[in-house]
Formats: structure tokens, sequence, C-alpha cells
């Protein structure tokens, strides 16, 4: 069985029983190897839909956290469970409890580096003083307001308020957290997490591909939540000016968000001003202020130093990227795409009322950037397999087109491994309309191809 | 993906019950197990397939029963008709199976188990009804059509489930407005089974309850023996733990009874 991965998410879902022979049979050693090349921030099996699971059951899950946290720095943990379930796991691993508990998927996400919905209140109840800490410090840090209780009777007491938390935290457990540079994506901004000592090991740990590709496709705000870092020594800040100098043809920005200088000399604070880091207290402070998010390029035209052509290489490859798009549109939609128009030009969108756009970087062998654009009722009957019903919720018809674009991602990269070209896709991202899809990619040559379904027409874009 | 044309299409194929085994089904509705062995004896595939079926370890018969007249006289009227429906069904499974990683013997061995262990449940609620216990041959039905028709889509459904967690039911249903269950009524209608069976099918899908309520609770019984009998090493490695949702909900107040009978500890 393979883990569905949203935001840098994998959850596994086994059904029904679960034990040592079944859990066995459903996670074999290529669904563990393929879980460890996801790069999740966090690894979860869900309990939601297993009705009965004896300790063998979950052993086969647990050996496979250890084996995920063996090459990856990853929260690994279980969810959606009832109390009879989390009282039966924690009898099982007693004191070698060295996974988390989740109670549901949605205090999981609270937990990830991905979440984006910050500044909720949180209520909060274990009967571990320690395990309360943690967690306030967890949530905390993510930007929420943790509310804890000390005894079962205030919990009972305050849980009783209506509406006053966003989300109640009780029977869950904190295993040791992930502390990788792991990245997540907040509107046009991409925020990697760095924690502890930073020292040389930060080359190793950040993936400059990834930070490249990124600039590539048009990110042009990059913030680093510095919470928890207590410390870092001179290789790390000369990777942080090295980094803040070659993101400054792109015009990029780079801020660090939560640094404090209590255990690091401030003159390395001076030296990373100098280099154009910019430093802020609070992630709010940053992402609640659109005009500065403005002023940071997180929305603006950015003029790119090294503007790049569509090559011969990627050209020929094309057919790969047309079938991928027209397969997974087909597929969501049930109907047939046909190809009307193929010309190499800038990108050309006729009519720019009620679009909304997605692209997707890829890197590797080849690079460059699939842009699709569709009418916002297209994106909708689209993504209608993924959501399930009809929705008008902007949001979330933007978050599925992402899902999509991935999924078109993952078929060019499964397409192209198919002729022996290796690639890896950056994180989707999306366009709420034309103009700030514009401001990264009207200066970029490509082909577009005008696509069009059951007589509705999107458009694909292949750009470098 | 799959449209309501490939649907049409495939429930069109359908062939109509052999004569051989209609007049065999007459015959154990009217109780007459001599006459309806002695019909079902011309049938060679039939014959070999109720000696290949009944000597299985779970209906634990001590020596080698081999004659149809004994098989039926063994299984008495009701097993007897869920034994014939069970073979009817495999007279729709594919010669390869590409969705699920099944072989001829596994899928036999998957009808063996359920229509025994149903046995065993109806025993437990103390209903003795012909119909109801052929009910569970028509369950099976739901993987032989999921197979017709997402074989071909392997690997868009791959792709589709790495990104979001959806059983073929929920994606057949939301791409066709019709699901299995649907189709295996389908099926159940073009070969005339007691409409009854297809009931307690459609309830066991989990998301459509039946508004009679004995037909739900059998739908609800049916519903976990199949995710029990989907939780076996040999039918999670042919890949149908999750091929339809399990609910958990939906089975909760069974599930201690449901755990005394099959002695899960």
């Amino acid at each position: 069985m393979r883990a569905s991965l949203k935001n840098g998410v994998a959850v596994f879902t086994p059904q029904g029983f679960l034990d040592g022979n079944s859990a066995t049979a459903l996670l074999t050693i290529e669904d563990i190897q393929a879980t460890v090349k996801l790069n999740a921030d966090m690894v979860l099996v869900s309990l939601k839909k297993v009705i009965f699971f004896n300790r063998n059951g979950l052993d086969a899950f647990v050996k496979m956290f250890a084996k995920v946290k063996e090459s990856n720095i990853v929260t690994v943990g279980f969810c959606d469970y009832d109390l009879k379930k989390y009282k039966a796991i924690l009898n099982f691993y007693r004191e070698h409890v060295n996974f988390s508990l989740f109670a549901s998927q949605d205090i999981a996400h609270l937990f990830a580096s991905s979440f984006k919905n910050k500044n909720l209140n949180v209520l909060l109840y274990n009967e571990d003083k320690s395990q309360r800490s943690a967690m306030a410090i967890e949530l905390h840090d993510g930007g929420h307001n943790p509310i804890i209780a000390q005894t079962a009777e205030e919990f009972k007491t305050k849980k009783n308020a209506q509406n006053a938390y966003d989300v109640i935290i009780e029977n869950s457990y904190l295993g040791q957290m992930g502390q990788n540079v792991s990245a997540r994506v907040t509107g046009n901004a991409i925020i990697y997490t760095v924690t502890s000592f930073l020292d040389a090991e930060i080359g190793n740990m950040f993936n400059i591909a990834y930070h490249n590709n990124s600039l590539n496709v048009g990110f042009r705000l990059f913030i680093f939540d510095a919470y928890k870092v207590v410390s870092m020594n001179v290789h790390a800040l000369n990777f942080f000016s090295k980094l803040a100098s070659s993101g400054a043809e792109y015009n990029a920005t780079i801020c660090f968000v939560g640094m404090t200088f209590e255990k690091t000399p401030i003159i390395f604070k001076e030296n990373m001003e100098d280099a154009g880091i910019m430093f802020f207290d609070q992630m709010e402070n940053i992402l609640g202020d659109k005009e500065l998010l403005s002023e940071l390029g997180a929305s603006s035209a950015a003029a790119i130093a090294n503007k790049r052509v569509i090559n011969k290489v990627i050209v020929t490859k094309l057919p790969s990227f047309i079938d991928a798009t027209v397969a997974t549109i087909e597929m969501m939609t049930n109907s047939t795409a046909i190809k009307e128009t193929a010309e190499i030009h800038a990108i050309k969108v006729a009519d720019h009322k009620d679009k909304i756009a997605s692209s997707i970087g890829f890197y590797g062998d080849i690079d460059g950037m699939v842009i699709l654009v569709f009418p916002k009722d297209i994106a909708k009957k689209a993504c209608q397999l993924l959501i399930g019903e009809e929705t008008d919720d902007i949001d979330l018809i933007l978050d599925t087109l992402a899902e999509l674009v991935n999924i078109v991602g993952g078929k060019v990269k499964s397409l192209l491994s198919d002729h022996k070209v290796n690639v890896n896709i950056t994180l989707p991202r999306t366009y709420p309309d034309i103009d700030s899809l514009l401001e990264i990619a009207q200066d970029r040559k490509g082909v577009q191809v005008d696509l069009a379904f059951d007589n509705d027409k999107f458009l694909f874009f292949l750009t470098r | 993906m799959i449209t309501n044309e490939k649907i049409n299409s495939f429930i069109d194929k359908i062939p109509p019950a052999p004569k051989a085994l209609q007049a065999t089904l007459l015959f154990l509705n009217s109780g007459e197990l001599v006459k309806a062995a002695q019909i079902a004896q011309t049938d060679l595939a039939l014959k070999a397939y109720l000696k290949n079926i009944v000597n299985k370890p779970i209906y634990g018969f001590k020596t080698e029963v081999s004659e149809v007249s004994q098989i039926f006289g063994i299984l008495g009227v009701s097993s007897s008709q869920q034994t014939v429906y069970n073979y009817m069904m495999t007279l729709l499974s594919p010669k390869k199976w590409e969705l699920f990683h099944l072989r001829e013997s596994t899928f036999h061995e998957l009808q063996a188990k359920l229509s025994r262990r149903w046995k065993q449940i109806l025993q437990h609620l103390d209903i003795d009804d012909m119909d109801i216990e052929s009910a569970i041959t028509l369950l099976p039905a739901s993987i032989i059509v999921a197979e017709a028709l997402f074989a071909e889509k392997k690997e868009d459904v791959l792709l589709l489930r790495s990104v979001k967690n959806l059983d073929y039911n929920t994606i057949l249903s939301r791409l066709c407005g019709i699901d299995l269950f649907d189709i295996c009524e389908k099926i159940s209608i073009k070969w005339e089974m007691p409409p009854k069976v297809a009931q307690i099918v459609q309830a066991s899908s989990g998301f459509k309850p039946s508004q009679d309520k004995k037909l739900n609770t059998l739908g609800k019984w049916m519903h976990l023996l199949l995710f029990y009998e989907l939780s076996q090493t040999m039918f999670i490695e042919a890949s149908l733990n999750d091929f339809i949702e399990f609910q958990l909900d939906y089975v909760g107040e069974i599930y201690e009874d449901f755990a005394k009978i099959m002695e899960i500890a």
C-alpha cells in the first residue's frame, strides 16, 4: 500500500483488521522504500478505517517509521483514533512511544510545517505535564495560541465553552518531531523551517536544486522560519550570505523570522543584513502585511537576470508534456481533450476575466515549467473528481488545482522516465488571476498549446 | 477515464445464464436435489467447480467429495443453490486478472470463505432463508466489475491515489453517477436472481443503507465480513483491501458479535 501525499504530509489508510500478518502484507519493502523517497515532513498512519488492531499489526508500521527516520528527519505517527484505540496504543508501547499520536489528521496538521492556517486558538490537555509543554511550544512556534488546561477538570470546563477554541487537542502525544529544512508554500512565498544549531551541515540539509528551481518558477520571497534556531556558526553564516547573493540576480528576498541572537554573535546579523537578508520577529509581521509582502516580492513582477529560452531538447519532449496533461484532464473530467493549436511565443491569454492558473517546475536532465490556465468554471469541473462535490470556495479550488497539476507533474516524470529522461518536480504554484501569472511568465518565450475538451478551452504553456 | 458507454457495454456483454444452470437452479428452488444433480453433472465445468470448491478446507469435509449428487446431498438445498450461484459469478471473471493480483484459485478461495462464513453468521442470527444465503454470491461480482472497468486505467488510478485516497467505487460514482454495487444489481437482474440478493448487496456497500431494517442489518454483517476477508494476507496481496471504502461507523454496533463468531482475540 502506498501513502497519499499532500502538502508534505504522507498518509497511509489501512482498512479493516490489522494484525501481524495483514500489516506485513500491507506494507512491503517496496512500499517502505517509496515512502522514504517521498521526502515528506510528516508520515502518518490513519486508524480511521481500522476496526481491530493488535501490537503486531502496529509493529509493522512502527518499523516503517524507524526506516523512514533513518533516511529523513520527519515526524511520524498514528492518527484518527478514538479513546479506546489511544489507550490501547499507549498500553502496547508504554515507555517506548517513539512516534507521535494525533487524535485526528486536523490536529496532526497543526504540527506540520506545511500548515497554512495559523493563529488558531488551541485548547490542549495531556495528563503528562511535559507533553502539555512540548505541544504548547510546538503550537506556539507554529504561530498558534495554545491554551493549556493544567487538570482534567479544568479541561472539561474549558472544553464545554462554546466556540471559545478553534481546535481542542486531547488524547494526543508528541514523539520526536521532524527537524529538517522542510519547505512549504504560503501564498507566493516559500517558507523553509530551520532548527537547533546551524553549521556546515546546512549545506547538506538544504535542497539547493529545489531552491534554484523555485527561483526559476517565479518565487521571489523566501522566508526562513528560525524560531527554533539556537545558534549558528560561521559556516552557516557563509551559506546564507551566498544564498542571498545568488538570489539577488532574480531580485529575490530572503528573510529570517524569529531568530534570536542570544547565543549567536550579533555581528553575524549585521553581516547577513549586508548580504541583503532581512530579519523579522514574527511571521505574522510579514504574512499579515500585504503591502510589505508586495514590497518583498511575493506578488510583484521581477526582472530575471538570466532570461532563459525554450530550447530544442525541451521542444522534442513536448509530446510527453502534452500527453501527460491531456491524459490527466481526460481522467479527471471523463471527456476527450483535443489539441487545437501549438505555437512558440510569449504566453497569450485572450480574456483575463474569471481565469485561474497553476504551474509546476521540473528539473534534472532537463528543466523548465508547465503552466495551465483555466476558466474558473472549467477548473471546477476538472477538480470535481478530487473534491467530490460542487463548490465555489476559491481557496479549495486553487488547492485542488495544485493537486491536479501535481498529478500532471507526476505523469510527466513517469513519461519522461520511459524515454530515459530523469526529472524531479517542484511544489505546484497557483495563481488566483492572470495578472499574478503574467508577473512571472509574461516575458518568457515558450510553447503555447490551446486545448479543448467538450468545447471548453484551456491553455497549456511550456517554458524555461 | 470510465464512461457510461463503457459500463453499458460491459452490462450488455454479460451472457444469459446457461440453460443447464437455469434448470439446476429451478430444481433446487423446488427442493428436488436429485433432479438438480442430474442436470448439473451434464455441465462439466460446473461439476469441476463444485468438486473443487467443496473440497476446500473451509468446508471441513474429512474425505474427498466428488459426485454432484453427493455434494448437493451434503450441502442441502440452500447451500447448493449458493454454490451454483458462485459458479455463475466465475463465468464473469476474467481469464487473466490485471488490476488485482488474483488467480482463478484465489478468487474461488474468496468465494468459498465468504460463503461459509456467511452461513455461520446466518446461523448466529437464526436466519434460514435460501435467497439470503445466496446473497453473498453476488458480492464478489463487485470485484469482477472493478477489474473489468479499471484494468486498462491502472496507472491513472495509481497516480490519482498518490494525491488523494480514493477507492474504485468513489471514483466510478463521481465520474459516472453509478457505482460498482449498482452494476452488481444489474447483473442480478439479468440473471434473474431473487430481488433480496441485490438489496442486501446494495446495503453491504456501506453507504446505501436499506430502508428494510432486517436487510440493512444483513448489509452490515456482509460489509464487515467482506473486510474481514479482505484483511487476510492472500487478499491484501491481491490489492483488494482498499478497492472499496470500509465504513467503520456503519458496522460498529455488530462488531462485538462478529468478533465472537470469528473468534477474534
